[in-house]
């Protein structure tokens, strides 16, 4: 096949007519995972973009039962959720919490700390367009290094480097760990249907690249992210049991500045920050690689 | 309806809102609007038919190869004979060149053609009379083509030929190791099957006049070729031994005895020569061609040299005659070196011979391969540009009612595709002069290489044509080049980028983060919402083959 062939499943769960920006990621990883995830799922979503994205109360998007929940919250409720089902005998039922990267990597941190060592059955998703893009733009951990904010302005840019939240996650030895890209459907949606195979606690952190949060073109959403896996800035693997590393997608590498050039938030940015990025990039896929390595 | 889980006693697990969003319609948000519109590929461009490349591209992919002729055949009745001779216009523009090797359209052309040999046209090609009566005269590529166009558009064709047999120089000219004749006589009788009337042995002038013609048709195509030799100031040529290349082939393949000498000398670079010079190497002779420029300024399509080249045949570049030696009869031949000076009118390098270059060559026969201009002495009232028919921009001549296309007008000529696009533009531009019907409207723009979305895509070799070995070739007139096989013509067609043109692949539809794309039917892949569509633009953005178009909303019309 020269032309990629891309399939993913045909049933559509998730609707028209929300109010995510033109050409949000988050909407389009939502779409898929509900492709595979199918009608009989269960949806938490903490204050975050989706929460608004999702549809004024009572209308909703998704098309399966949604429930709204506080920011910090989003672990624990999908837990309860998860309890109840139990209690009420619904085995079948797929529990998925739906957060932005504050919701995740910052406020919510401690109870999803807590879901992942107690290995809850449930499935965390971390849709990460790397700010509080909802309230306009403030830096979170999840915030590259040298990004502009609202809260980290171009004279004093973002000063610290993202956090790990894979790592974060590994070192809670849960059953299963992706990383995952909207640029790539197929992929996506196979760490879906894994995740959906497996019980205990999942966690899938997807880049989701926000046009007015990013400052960059609808259009080329897409084309952003899949730049951030090519130039290993994002790069897609699993983590099996918080120590098993494999690497899903492998093509061929561009530089760093491919992907920074085509965003307003990296626009500031020095030659010498670019290689600064291009130097820990390279390190942290040459440690990716070593942890692939020593996996199996 | 959003989904509610239900328990085992039929209630909602817990409350949950059924209402759904589809009361918001965001197409408001929209300031640029997606469509899908095809653009023209450059091979389509590039081919001077505009053969709908990709377009029957897909059909093969399918495996309907009833299907892929038949969109061939809008444009071009002879793909049979193209995909064997035809120099490939399309192929030196193909955007897959770019990327690795351009695809090979010409060996997907004659797969095409070779999947229908047993197959006739549809039913819906003979169309009810239009009234028109035309006469063409000449039953070449390009007489065959408007014959072609004419007939499927209603009108009465009757084709005057001189010759015993029609296709002028595919049956003539060019040899049957190239162009086997069964494949050639399928397409003219096809033509033929139309309604198409050829009367050969008819010569214009001689059997016919162009009066007479003028008289009892609606108009007059002439489509008469290029065959007298071009006169050359070399002496010794009125030895015995020195002729026409184009005489030569035209006896052998019209299975006249020849006998030719056991050294044969070609002087040419064009299709003739390298066809005379390895139909002389078939017959048993040992072959030396001389062209006064250099291998790359040669003419004749690329692949004939080559293959010449392999057959063993001598290839003196960058040498011209001087004199032809001999008493009666050649014995030799005496020539110089040259060197290429400034571009000359062609645009090609002037040869500038080398003064004490000179050398002889031992050889019993000269044939003289450089250039063929038409006969014209019998039609005294046309007029000219010197050594070909004028004709204006709709291939009229000075003469009411009179056209003219091929190889006897001016315009492109020497291959046999711009021929068969001569005769047809020729032929739509009769029935726009007596019935109004207009050609069609304006293309569409043209995908460039840098239009093509290359992340999709995987590097992939060009498939090499099967052919004879040369051992086996040189020893008869059977066929060289083979047919590809159905499964590498099928890898081959998937290769193609399909530039401008939707293979419905639905990376628009998965992409798009408000549902707003869906599957269509009676043939339309896709339609978009526009209740909906935001127009952020990914859908466009990312089709990887410009089949979409985005445009400001309010320089829409609809
Ligand atoms: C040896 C050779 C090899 C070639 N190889 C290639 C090739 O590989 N690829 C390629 O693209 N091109 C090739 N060409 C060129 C190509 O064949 C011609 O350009 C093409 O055939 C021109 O088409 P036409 O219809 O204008 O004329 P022709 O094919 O020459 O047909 C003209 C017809 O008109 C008839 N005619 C002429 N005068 C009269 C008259 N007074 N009354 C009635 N009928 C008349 C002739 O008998 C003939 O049948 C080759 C040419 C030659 C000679
Ligand atoms: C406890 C609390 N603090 C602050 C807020 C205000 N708030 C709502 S959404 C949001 C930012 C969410 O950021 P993130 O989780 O990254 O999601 P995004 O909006 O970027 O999709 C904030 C700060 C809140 N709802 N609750
Ligand atoms: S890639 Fe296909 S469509 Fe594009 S120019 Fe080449 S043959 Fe034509
Ligand atoms: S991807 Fe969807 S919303 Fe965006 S322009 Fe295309 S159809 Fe419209
Ligand atoms: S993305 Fe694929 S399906 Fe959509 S318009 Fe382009 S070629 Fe057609
Ligand atoms: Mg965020």
């Amino acid at each position: 096949m020269s032309q990629i062939p891309v399939s993913v499943p045909a049933q559509e769960i998730m609707g028209s007519g929300h109010v995510a920006c033109p050409g949000c990621g988050a909407a389009m990883a939502m779409r898929n995972a509900l492709k595979v995830l199918g009608p009989k799922t269960v949806v938490v979503i903490p204050a975050c973009c989706w929460s608004v994205i999702d549809g004024p109360t009572p209308h909703s998007v998704v098309g399966v039962p949604v429930i709204h929940t506080a920011f910090e919250t989003a672990a624990i409720t999908a837990t309860g959720v998860r309890a109840g089902l139990r209690a009420r005998g619904e085995e079948d039922v797929n529990v998925m919490a739906w957060a932005g990267d504050g919701g995740t990597f910052d406020i919510g941190f401690q109870s999803l700390s807590g879901a992942a060592e107690r290995n809850e059955d449930i499935i965390y998703v971390c849709y990460d367009n790397e700010a509080y893009m909802n309230t306009g733009i403030q830096r979170s951990s999840a915030t590259p290094w040298g990004a502009w904010t609202t809260t980290t302005p171009v004279n004093n840019p973002k000063s610290r480097p993202k956090k790990n939240i894979v790592d974060a996650l590994a070192a809670h030895h849960i059953p299963y760990i992706a990383t995952a890209s909207v640029a790539y459907p197929e992929d996506l949606v196979k760490k879906f249907e894994r995740a959906k195979s497996i019980r205990g606690m999942r966690f899938i952190h997807i880049l989701s690249p926000c046009p007015p949060g990013w400052k960059s073109v609808p259009e080329q959403s897409i084309r952003i992210s899949r730049l951030a896996v090519k130039s290993r800035v994002f790069p897609l693997f699993e983590v099996l049991d918080g120590w098993k590393y494999r690497l899903t997608q492998d093509p061929e590498p561009v530089p760093v500045n491919e992907y920074l050039r085509l965003q307003g938030r990296f626009r500031h940015l020095t030659p010498e920050a670019i290689d600064q990025i291009q130097q820990d990039v390279d390190s942290r896929w040459n440690q990716l690689q070593q942890r692939i390595a020593s996996s199996f | 309806m959003g989904h509610v889980l239900i328990d085992q006693e039929g209630k909602p697990v817990f409350a949950a809102s059924t209402g759904r969003m589809e009361w918001n319609h965001t197409g408001s948000w929209r300031y640029m609007r997606p469509r899908y519109e095809n653009k023209l590929p450059p091979c389509t461009q590039g081919c001077p038919t505009h053969e709908k490349i990709p377009q029957y591209f897909a059909q093969v992919k399918r495996g309907d190869y009833r299907g892929a002729w038949e969109i061939i055949l809008e444009d071009n009745p002879l793909p049979g004979v193209c995909g064997r001779v035809c120099y490939h216009p399309c192929e030196d523009v193909c955007n897959r060149g770019e990327f690795d090797e351009r695809i090979a359209i010409n060996a997907l052309e004659r797969f095409v053609a070779d999947q229908n040999l047993d197959r006739r046209y549809p039913a819906s090609f003979r169309q009810p009379s239009n009234g028109v009566n035309i006469a063409i005269v000449g039953s070449g590529p390009a007489g065959l083509s408007a014959a072609y166009q004419l007939a499927r558009r209603g009108t009465a064709v009757t084709i005057f030929e001189a010759a015993a047999e029609p296709g002028g120089m595919l049956r003539l000219g060019i040899p049957e190791y190239r162009l086997p004749r069964h494949i050639l006589d399928k397409e003219i009788h096809d033509i033929q099957s139309l309604g198409v009337e050829i009367r050969t042995g008819q010569r214009l002038g001689t059997d016919i006049t162009l009066e007479d013609l003028q008289n009892r048709f609606d108009a007059v195509i002439l489509a008469l070729g290029a065959y007298r030799g071009r006169a050359v100031d070399l002496p010794g040529r009125h030895l015995k031994g020195v002729r026409s290349a184009l005489d030569f082939l035209r006896e052998l393949n019209t299975h006249q005895p020849v006998d030719l000498p056991e050294r044969v000398t070609v002087i040419g670079g064009g299709n003739t020569a390298i066809d005379a010079a390895r139909s002389a190497r078939r017959l048993g002779a040992d072959v030396t061609i001389l062209y006064r420029r250099s291998r790359t300024e040669m003419p004749a399509v690329r692949e004939e040299i080559e293959a010449a080249l392999e057959e063993g045949i001598d290839l003196k570049e960058c040498c011209t005659p001087v004199e032809v030696l001999g008493d009666e009869s050649v014995r030799g031949l005496r020539w110089i070196k040259t060197r290429l000076g400034e571009p000359d009118d062609s645009g090609r390098r002037r040869p500038i011979p080398i003064p004490g270059s000179e050398a002889v060559l031992e050889t019993g026969a000269v044939l003289l391969a450089i250039g063929e201009l038409p006969e014209l002495e019998s039609l005294p009232a046309l007029g000219t540009t010197g050594s070909r028919i004028a004709v204006n921009d709709h291939y009229q001549t000075n003469l009411e009612g009179v056209y003219a296309c091929g190889d006897v007008a001016d315009g492109p000529v020497g291959t046999v595709v711009d021929a068969i696009a001569t005769g047809k533009a020729t032929a739509l531009a009769v029935l726009h002069s007596l019935l109004d019907q207009k050609p069609a409207a304006n293309q569409p723009p043209v995908v460039t290489y840098d239009q093509i979305n290359l992340d999709y895509f995987r590097h992939q070799s060009r498939p090499a044509l099967p052919h004879l070995d040369v051992r086996d070739a040189v020893q008869s007139f059977t066929e060289v080049n083979q047919t590809l096989s159905p499964d590498t013509a099928e890898q081959e067609a998937v290769r193609c980028f399909s530039c401008g043109t939707c293979i419905e692949c639905d990376l628009c539809l998965i992409y798009c983060p408000d549902v707003a794309i869906t599957r269509g039917s009676n043939g339309v892949p896709y339609v978009i919402n526009y209740d909906f569509c935001k127009g952020c633009g990914v859908c466009v953005e990312e089709c990887p083959r410009e089949a979409m178009t985005f445009e400001e909303e309010l320089s829409c019309t609809n």
